[in-house]
């Protein structure tokens, strides 16, 4: 677990370029996690942490085609790996094992308090 | 329609920071956002946001490796760099010394004009409301020139305060000479009657006591000095003071306030703050809705400075009410509105307005840059003499590093950092220099604190700067010097380094040049003063006393005791006195109209200071014969180009007079004061505010304490007012004292830091030579023959130097002193040749030494060298 590390944001990112397919590249990515949050995000924060998970081996990235809105500049597309849908797949699990013990948990806090 | 561009600056930034590999991604969603942005707000709101994003966008793991972080890698080679040059200054220890002496004391001088111009710049920004609160002034045409006054019309706060919604707060300030009474002590204090929103106005918050007690008419608030001078240490609230604003009229107040402790930079304060309504009581015939009067100062506070405009607008039914109430001479032009933010730079220009101004400041400023500047100059100048002559010593290592792969740019940069490691000597003497000396002498010299304090934040970014530039400026020539040479041709031994580098001698001249200056305009200085402490005032001032009177009993009571001492000579009445107090009419003549200043004495002033006069005669002893009489100075005859001034007439304040007599020109006020075209005519003897005698001479002194003794006698209950003719002009010639020091500080530098140049070179020079003198000596040179030979690189330079420091240096001195001082000595030769005099000295100083070394020493020793 612990090789892994992936921030909370980072999850929210690489879930949302899983389920983005074709359509995850940065503008998009930060509409679709801007409007889910109802928060508004810098592009910054996005890129920075698409590059980091990138560099750990989460995301893959093409080039796409270039369009007139973006000035001629091509997109970046991106796309999870499979060590990447792994780690996802195995948060989501540590996460669905902690939901299960939680009836237990509150009812012992209940007991102390 | 051409489409909407993201802002170019951000997109400059963007490419600089970025990774290239990432820049065509994120610039492209850049610019996809921002397109979306503008069709949802305006254009100006989505290219801040652009901005903002980009800013955003400095994150780490996005941005390049900048340079410096490529640098670090070099870290074991800048290491070496320190170790080398730390040995180098201690292997060199007198070259280190002129170098950091040298250029610690150009930073000091720097670092002392950077706290100087702090202060300056920092006056009055302390106050919260500076960009809200303005001063009413109005224009007005005095003798065909607008002029700026900073007095106000009675009526006008009131009425704009009524008017307008927009301003929140309005206060008038009126200032009263009063005396106060506290116990068994009296004392003159200047009362300030105001609003009591001055101290919502204005940031002056209260050590003791609150604010608002200012709206009851018997509260005072004190300034801190004032508080200690009455009441020391202790608590004064709930004390009281008598205030006596005239005879038989006074009023105690109780003391409801202590501000706290003034900032250091200011250009309004107070001493004594109490209701503006109390000048009902101070003064019977105040007219509070009288337009043909006015106050001092009338302050407002808006809600939005943009407020200013639209209240301008709305003036010119007050400027009507204003002109219809004044007469004819006095009508204004229009009204305006000065912001307290820049008051103090303004000050300048507003007559008869409250505030200081700070004009003289931003002159010292310049000059102590420039100084500065001259200073830093020479001291570069040494740093780089010296480098060029003992990069010889280098050379193998120079050609030892290049063998082993240094580039020219490594070599550059070796000897750039090995000048930050001096300058940074320098600065922390330097510092150490200002903070210890050059700044506390300044303040003593001025008795006034200028706040400044080592933990400023500011200074630490003027400080790196300044060590950057310096090292930069003082090491770029150098280190390129050094590091051109091939390095076959060094480790061959053909380079002859710094022998014959003309720049060494371009750069010491200019430094000889510089102190032939400096020396001068000090020297002149000083012959100024001298002159100008001997300087005719046009009177005599060394017999004379005066005292200020109340009014006309306390003359007739004090003049009558006076009159009964051996000592006393003549004693004189008058409303206004030389030196103290005048005020101004204007001369209406059937083709012009003239301001002038007007004195109003009695008979027998003229006798008793001494003016003497020139045509005409003096005022008769009749009382009412010569009350349409005038006596004028020569400028006034001068400027109105009378031929036969005796028996001109004119009209003043709709009355005629004839001029019965003209007196010389004599100095009303100080030397720094262009005497001005002035008038007198007789006093009326209820008008009287000054007795002034004449002693014995030789006994003003037992006089002057006559004078005080019968003045406590009569009046215990008034603080005495007087003093001897002397020292009327106050602290002038102290001043003076102070310009001529200051000179003499910045000379000293100056010649200290040439002389030092000077022995640095000629001491390399004799060193280089050691086998030239040796084997000269064993060949039977004798005194003579070496010294020539030592003085031979250099007589010419001296020469040349010479002839060109005299003249710019009389040139500077001779505009520095017209510039300085309205009345000056006759600008001689004799102050430059006195400062070539010096210059030679120390030339002859420096090189003899040297020659004494060579003469002493052992010429076999010299020959074992190497």
């Amino acid at each position: 677990m612990k090789k892994t590390k992936l921030g909370e944001f980072e999850e929210l990112v690489l879930l949302t370029v899983a389920a983005l397919q074709q359509d995850a590249y940065g503008v998009e990515i930060k509409r679709e996690l801007e409007s889910r949050l109802k928060d508004t995000l810098s592009v910054g924060s996005i890129q920075s942490a698409l590059k980091r998970m990138e560099d750990k081996g989460f995301l893959t990235s093409r080039f796409g085609e270039a369009t007139q809105k973006r000035g001629g500049k091509r997109k970046r597309i991106y796309a999870t790996t499979s060590h990447g849908r792994n780690v996802l797949e195995e948060m989501k699990n540590l996460r669905a094992g902690l939901w299960n013990a939680i009836p237990n948990l509150a009812y012992e806090l209940k007991v102390l308090g | 329609m051409k489409p909407v561009q993201p802002p170019r600056w951000p997109l400059k930034f963007l490419r600089f920071f970025l990774k290239p590999e990432y820049l065509e991604e994120i610039e492209g969603d850049m610019e996809e956002i921002f397109l979306e942005n503008t069709t949802r707000y305006s254009v100006r709101k989505a290219n801040r946001m652009y901005a903002w994003e980009a800013i955003k966008l400095l994150r780490l793991s996005l941005i390049k490796n900048l340079a410096f972080l490529n640098q670090l890698k070099h870290v074991g080679m800048f290491r070496n760099y320190f170790k080398v040059s730390i040995r180098g200054l201690m292997k060199n220890p007198l070259s280190s010394f002129i170098n950091i002496i040298g250029l610690s004391f150009a930073i000091g001088i720097f670092v002392f004009a950077y706290a100087f111009a702090r202060w300056t710049f920092s006056t009055d920004q302390f106050h919260e409301h500076k960009y809200e609160v303005f001063l009413v002034t109005f224009t007005a045409n005095r003798d065909g020139a607008e002029q700026l006054f900073g007095r106000t019309p009675r009526p006008v706060g009131e009425l704009l305060k009524a008017e307008f919604p927009q301003i929140r707060n309005m206060c008038r300030v009126e200032d009263r000479r009063v005396i106060m009474k506290h116990a068994d002590h009296v004392f003159h204090e200047r009362m300030r009657f105001t609003d009591p929103s001055f101290l919502e106005m204005f940031t002056f918050p209260l050590k003791w006591g609150t604010a608002t007690t200012l709206t009851d008419l018997n509260s005072i608030i004190l300034s801190e000095p004032m508080a200690q001078k009455y009441f020391g240490e202790e608590n004064p609230i709930g004390q009281s003071l008598r205030v006596i604003f005239s005879k038989d009229n006074s009023k105690e107040f109780k003391i409801t306030g202590v501000a706290k402790e003034f900032p250091k930079a200011l250009t309004i304060r107070f001493d004594f703050l109490i209701n503006f309504e109390n000048l009902r009581t101070a003064d019977l015939d105040y007219k509070y809705d009288d337009w043909t009067a006015f106050v001092n100062a009338t302050f407002i506070q808006v809600r939005q400075p943009s407020d200013i405009p639209l209240i301008s607008q709305a003036m010119e039914k007050y400027k009507a009410l204003q002109n219809e109430a004044v007469k004819e001479d006095w009508a204004i032009s229009s009204f305006g509105f000065e912001p307290l933010a820049t008051l103090h730079e303004r000050s300048e220009y507003i007559r008869d307005d409250i505030s200081r101004s700070s004009r003289d400041n931003y002159l010292s400023i310049m000059f102590l840059v420039g100084i500065s500047i001259f200073l830093l100059a020479l001291a570069t100048f040494n740093y780089i003499n010296i480098a060029i002559v003992t990069a010889t010593r280098r050379l193998k290592e120079i050609g030892v590093r290049k063998c082993i792969g240094a580039t020219r740019n490594t070599v550059t940069v070796q000897f750039l950092a090995e000048n930050v490691v001096i300058t940074f000597f320098a600065l922390f003497v330097g510092v150490i220099f200002a903070y210890t000396f050059f700044i506390p002498g300044f303040e003593k010299l001025w008795s006034f604190n200028m706040d400044f304090n080592l933990l400023d934040p500011q200074l630490w970014i003027f400080l790196p700067l300044l060590l950057v530039m310096t090292s930069v400026v003082s090491g770029i020539y150098p280190s390129l010097y050094i590091s051109k040479f091939q390095v076959v041709n060094i480790l061959k031994g053909s380079v002859m380094f710094g022998k014959r580098n003309p720049l060494t001698k371009v750069l010491l001249g200019f430094q000889l040049v510089m102190a032939c200056i400096f020396i001068t305009t000090s020297i002149m200085f000083s012959q100024n003063n001298k002159y100008l402490s001997n300087r005719s005032w046009g009177y005599n001032k060394a017999d004379a006393l005066f005292a200020k009177v109340p009014d006309q009993a306390a003359y007739e009571q004090l003049s009558a005791l006076m009159g009964q001492e051996p000592n006393v000579l003549s004693i004189a009445g008058s409303r206004d006195h030389v030196g103290k107090s005048h005020s101004t009419t204007v001369v209406h003549l059937p083709q012009r109209e003239y301001e002038v200043d007007h004195l109003a004495i009695d008979a027998n002033y003229f006798a008793t200071l001494e003016i003497p006069l020139k045509a005409g005669r003096t005022f008769n002893d009749h009382e009412g014969s010569d009350r349409q009489a005038v006596i004028v100075n020569e400028l006034l005859v001068k400027n109105l180009g009378w031929t036969d001034p005796v028996g001109q007439q004119f009209r003043m304040d709709s009355m005629s007079y004839e001029v019965i007599g003209v007196v010389k020109d004599f100095h009303n006020y100080s030397f720094s004061t262009v005497v001005a075209p002035t008038l007198f005519t007789l006093a009326d003897k209820k008008d009287f505010r000054y007795v002034t005698l004449k002693a014995r001479a030789g006994t003003e002194l037992d006089t002057y304490r006559a004078l005080e003794a019968n003045w406590d006698k009569l009046f215990p209950e008034v603080p005495f007012d007087g003093s001897l003719q002397e020292d009327v002009w106050g602290i002038y010639f102290e001043q003076l004292g102070i310009y001529k020091l200051v000179w003499t500080v910045f000379a000293s530098i100056a010649v200290t830091l040439a002389t030092l140049g000077l022995y640095g070179m000629v001491r390399l020079n004799i060193e280089g030579r050691t086998k030239e003198f040796s084997i000269r000596k064993v060949m039977g040179a004798g005194l003579q023959n070496l010294t020539s030979s030592v003085t031979k690189p250099y007589a010419i330079l001296f020469a040349i130097t010479l002839v060109i420091g005299a003249p710019l240096g009389f040139a500077f001195g001779k505009w520095i002193i017209e510039f300085t001082y309205p009345y000056h000595m006759p600008i001689t030769v004799s102050g430059v040749s006195l400062a070539v005099a010096i210059v030679i000295l120390a030339l002859a100083a420096t090189v003899s030494t040297q020659i004494i070394k060579v003469l002493k020493a052992n010429p076999v020793e010299g020959l074992k060298v190497e």
